[in-house]
């Protein structure tokens, strides 16, 4: 509903929006501070050591290559990387954290002043808005908690409740873009383009179902015009890029109801409920607190050289948006066709790999199986791409076999199907299969000069003006040829020979 | 029966008996746990005593002098350890309520490193809780009485360390210094007693009090001991990013090279504090005159800036310990009130239950400090005056390689004298804090006793960032002019 409104109420007002995307680095070895390892889930508490659950005594040893991953995350978003930078501590009491303290950055982040350039929209309607990034800081995760009774599975009112430190210390990089997004829309988008790249970087899963990137976003309207800002609200929970949407959508409806109707907006945390499709306020007795940050003095401070930046810097990637624009512009892919390629790493290798050895100048053809019948097989099975049962090469054979036309397109579709359950090569099944399409000419006449000398009565017709016999000729000749003859050969013989 | 006598020798001679097999390991090790059997009712240098793990120990110094393997530096040299500093097998309380029953998971590197250089773990000490004071009376389990006068306290926070050296109940111990906590009471106990460089050895283990100022060290009778402890548990730590990658020099070898030449400043300004006892500036005095009398070039400096490090001292301190403290919360260990309503209430009456008046004076102090609109005024107006100390010593070590002052303005006092005046207690650390705020090392060496009370007197000797063999060197050679004999009445009579 609120999404149906929300068209109507952005005529009006403007929505100011700002994200803040905290993303766990599932992709390093170990914690933030010690050497457990970094996974989801798992029996409670075995992913543990006295670092993590701040025993008495225990000391945090940063993890560099997390410190390397979130610099890396900032060059790929043209951020400022600090040259002097420090972890603080940010106290609070909360039972999921065990030290009762994050570790955190405060006035010193690793990475300021970037920017995102997000494309919205398709077709006409598309265009890119520059989104400018405030920081991006390294800290570290808290624990889980299981609210057992009580209402909402919050601890407030539950009977007991269980805490999971397994995932407590894993590394988190918290990005906080400025207030330039104005719709939902953008929002989204941004999202998944930043998701594009930390899966580009290698440093994140990025799964917002299992909350390893999570998105939480201030939002505010004002009329059209003016310069002013509105009150704030922070939206949470929401799990999926969808899920940003939506929420986004209610709460400037919501807010525009607000203040349509002489109300205010009342700066505070607002929970997004899925299920109701609803923002509702969480108590403000949970929020209200003075962290008393101060720098973590169980840590010296860090002083990166520009060497040492410039290395992390030749350890970027392509990037999906370059990656995109070489495939238009050097494959001459479809834009649409090279982004949803280029956006995902794990398909960009096989598909530069397939084309690699199916030849340059395949790379349509290519892009259309990686886009067809790969793309169906990977959903139809859930399974990666690396290990999907189909390699590169053999889908460039595939392509390879269609375009010098030793099988029709159908007959690739079905080797697809074959190869997929077999793991054989393509050229190996049509061997095999005895699906070798002749285009032989000499061969198709012989065939079709048997079909002709075999049915006066219908040569005669043809003859007598009943060209339509025509199709009826080819079928007989592909008949006889068990289907392998190359049907524009055999059409253009059978003709030739009747005209005669 | 125990041959007590064995506690009278030296950690560098009872190894060096154990490696001629002129006594074994296991009865050094009884003769510890017989002396702290016949005097520890009085003195409560330890809340825990560890025969178990001493004998156990004891008996791998000995399988290794039957097979005649070379002995580490420490072999069988009984060891006391302060109850902050973890040790697999042993409860470490902190002297604490809220840690009463808490059991070590894990070993503190220092620990384990003196561990592996062959000490017997004989006890975890008494100390004040969190190492919050300076005369082990804020212990959750009573007091520690000074070997020299029961009725006095040895210092803090490291009065069990201490105490058990100065009755001879362990030859060597550990403490932890955060504002003074090893060198004061090693001048109210007349031992030698050493705070090293900060980063010099690893706090991987040691409950926190102050992180940036937190540095174990080692208590002994005498200089070669004490170096001997540091040459053991010195060194970078992986587990302690603080901890620094410094070649360790050769403590030992040093020791003897005399002061001839070693230009030693003695900073007056120091001495002119109301509340320097008169004895304990005549100590220096005297002490300063031996070190002109071996060659020494003495001269006079001042540290104005350095009379500000005990405000200074008291932002950062209870800053950072009001932080290392909230982990305390009665959820995952420690005491927790049987009959909370909720989370909060879990937390919050565990808390005020489980810590002392000390300990929760402390963490409010911090809190306060680090409060929204109160940290550029409080805790950054600290952090700038200890850089104005830092630099300050900076310019006087240009001058010096050495700084000679009182380790405390006074000679123990009685139990209970300054329990309820806060100030006062705080004003014992005076001269120890800002080696503590500028990382520096410092080592306090009994120079004497006090005519009227018999009691104690030491004085700090200060050297520059890892030159702790300097500072040695230094307090070796007072030592052996001084040639005074630090045997309490306690020892002597029993």
């Amino acid at each position: 509903m609120a999404k149906d409104r929300l068209a109507g109420v952005l005529e009006r007002y403007e929505a100011v929006i700002g994200l803040e995307i905290h993303t766990e680095l599932t992709s390093l070895n170990s914690k933030m501070f010690c050497g457990c390892p970094v996974a989801f889930g798992g029996e409670p508490n075995t992913r543990v050591c006295p670092v993590c659950l701040g025993m008495p005594g225990a000391l945090p040893v940063p993890n560099e290559a997390a410190v390397e991953a979130t610099v890396l995350a900032g060059l790929a978003l043209d951020c400022e990387i600090a040259r002097f930078s420090q972890f603080h501590r940010k106290n609070y009491f909360y039972p999921d954290m065990p030290k009762n303290y994050q570790i955190s950055q405060y006035d010193l982040p690793f990475c300021t002043n970037g920017r995102l350039d997000v494309e919205v929209g398709e077709g006409d309607a598309a265009y890119v808005t520059r989104i400018g990034i405030t920081r991006i800081h390294l800290e570290e995760d808290t624990g889980k908690m299981i609210h057992v009774g009580g209402a909402e599975g919050r601890i407030a009112g539950a009977d007991f409740s269980l805490v999971d430190f397994n995932r407590a210390g894993t590394p988190l990089i918290e990005l906080v873009t400025e207030p330039d997004i104005r719709t939902p829309e953008e929002a989204r988008r941004f999202a998944q383009t930043l998701r594009t790249i930390f899966l580009a970087l290698g440093i994140s899963d990025c799964s917002m179902e299992e909350g390893s990137m999570r998105v939480d976003a201030n939002v505010s309207i004002r009329p059209r015009g003016a310069s002013e800002f509105g009150t704030k609200a922070e939206v949470k929970n929401m799990n999926s890029f969808k899920a940003l949407h939506d929420a986004l959508a209610y709460e400037i409806v919501r807010q525009a109801d607000l203040l349509d109707s002489g109300g205010r907006v009342v700066q505070e945390t607002r929970h997004w409920d899925a299920g109701a499709k609803r923002t509702s306020a969480l108590r403000s007795k949970e929020e209200a607190h003075d962290y008393r940050y101060f720098p973590e003095p169980d840590m010296v401070p860090f002083e990166f050289t520009d060497e040492w930046i410039e290395s992390v810097r030749a350890k970027l990637p392509e990037l999906p948006a370059a990656r995109r624009d070489r495939y238009v512009s050097d494959l001459g892919l479809p834009k649409q066709d090279a982004r949803l390629i280029a956006d995902d790493v794990a398909l960009s290798r096989f598909f530069e790999a397939a084309v690699q050895a199916a030849g340059a100048s395949r790379a349509k053809p290519v892009a259309n199986w990686v886009l067809g019948e790969l793309s169906a097989h990977l959903n139809a099975t859930g399974a990666a791409v690396d290990e999907c049962g189909v390699s590169p090469a053999m889908l460039a054979e595939l392509v390879v076999l269609v375009d010098d036309g030793v099988i029709s397109g159908k007959q690739a579709k079905e080797v697809f199907a074959e190869m997929v359950v077999t793991g054989e090569m393509p050229g190996a099944i049509v061997e095999r299969k005895g699906m070798r399409q002749v285009s032989d000419e000499a061969a198709i006449e012989a065939a079709v000069r048997k079909v002709l000398d075999e049915n006066p009565a219908e040569v005669s017709s043809y003859r007598a003006g009943k060209t339509g016999l025509v199709g009826w000729f080819v079928g007989q000749v592909m008949r006889e040829m068990r289907g392998q003859a190359n049907p524009a050969v055999v059409n253009e013989v059978v003709r030739r020979l009747l005209e005669q | 029966m125990a041959d007590r006598t064995l506690m009278h020798m030296t950690a560098a001679r009872l190894r060096d008996a154990i490696a001629r097999r002129e006594v074994s390991a296991r009865e050094v090790a009884e003769a510890a746990l017989a002396q702290v059997e016949a005097l520890d009712a009085r003195v409560h240098a330890f809340n825990q005593v560890t025969p178990d793990l001493a004998l156990a120990a004891a008996e791998r110094i000995d399988r290794m002098v039957a097979a005649g393997e070379d002995l580490p530096p420490l072999a069988g040299v009984p060891a006391g350890i302060k109850d902050n500093m973890n040790l697999l097998g042993t409860r470490t309380t902190c002297s604490s309520r809220i840690l009463e029953n808490y059991e070590s998971v894990y070993t503190c590197t220092a620990v384990q490193r003196l561990l592996d250089a062959g000490a017997l773990p004989i006890g975890k000490c008494n100390m004040d809780e969190f190492a919050f004071g300076s005369s082990t009376e804020n212990s959750a389990f009573g007091p520690t009485r000074n070997p020299w006068d029961l009725e006095r306290v040895p210092g803090g926070s490291s009065g069990g360390s201490a105490a058990a050296v100065a009755a001879r109940m362990a030859t060597v111990s550990l403490g932890s210094d955060t504002g003074g906590s090893i060198r004061q009471p090693g001048a109210l106990t007349g031992t030698v007693a050493v705070k090293p460089t900060y980063g010099r050895v690893s706090r991987y283990g040691l409950v926190a009090f102050a992180s940036s100022l937190d540095q174990i060290g080692p208590f002994a009778r005498t200089v070669e001991d004490a170096a001997l402890v540091l040459q053991a548990i010195a060194g970078k730590d992986p587990m302690d990013a603080t901890s620094v990658d410094e070649p360790v020099s050769d403590y030992i070898a040093a020791l003897d090279a005399g002061v001839a030449g070693l230009r030693v400043g003695v900073v007056t300004d120091m001495l002119e504090l109301e509340g320097c006892a008169g004895e304990v500036r005549a100590s220096v005095e005297r002490a300063a005159k031996a070190f002109a009398d071996l060659g020494a070039d003495v001269g006079e400096v001042e540290l104005p800036m350095s009379r500000h490090g005990l405000s200074a001292y008291y932002i950062i301190g209870p800053a950072e310990a009001s932080s290392n403290l909230a982990r305390f919360d009665g959820i995952r260990y420690g005491y927790r009130v049987p009959d909370a309503e909720d989370v909060l209430d879990l937390c919050m009456r565990s808390r005020a239950e489980g810590f002392g008046t000390e300990t929760i004076r402390r963490v409010m102090l911090g809190t306060y400090a680090l409060s929204a609109g109160y940290y550029d005024a409080y805790y950054g107006q600290a952090q700038k005056t200890r850089t104005l100390i830092m630099r300050e010593f900076a310019e006087a070590f240009e001058r010096f390689d050495v700084l000679l002052t009182p380790t405390s303005p006074t000679v123990a006092f009685k139990i209970g004298e300054k329990a309820s005046d806060p100030l006062a207690m705080y004003l014992s650390d005076v001269y120890t804090i800002p080696l503590n705020l500028a990382g520096l090392p410092g080592i306090s060496v009994p120079a004497g006793l006090c005519e009227e009370s018999g009691l104690p007197i030491g004085v700090q000797i200060a050297a520059r960032h890892f030159d702790e063999s300097t500072m040695f060197r230094a307090a070796a050679a007072l030592e052996g002019a001084l040639g005074l004999d630090m045997t309490p009445p306690l020892v002597r009579e029993t």
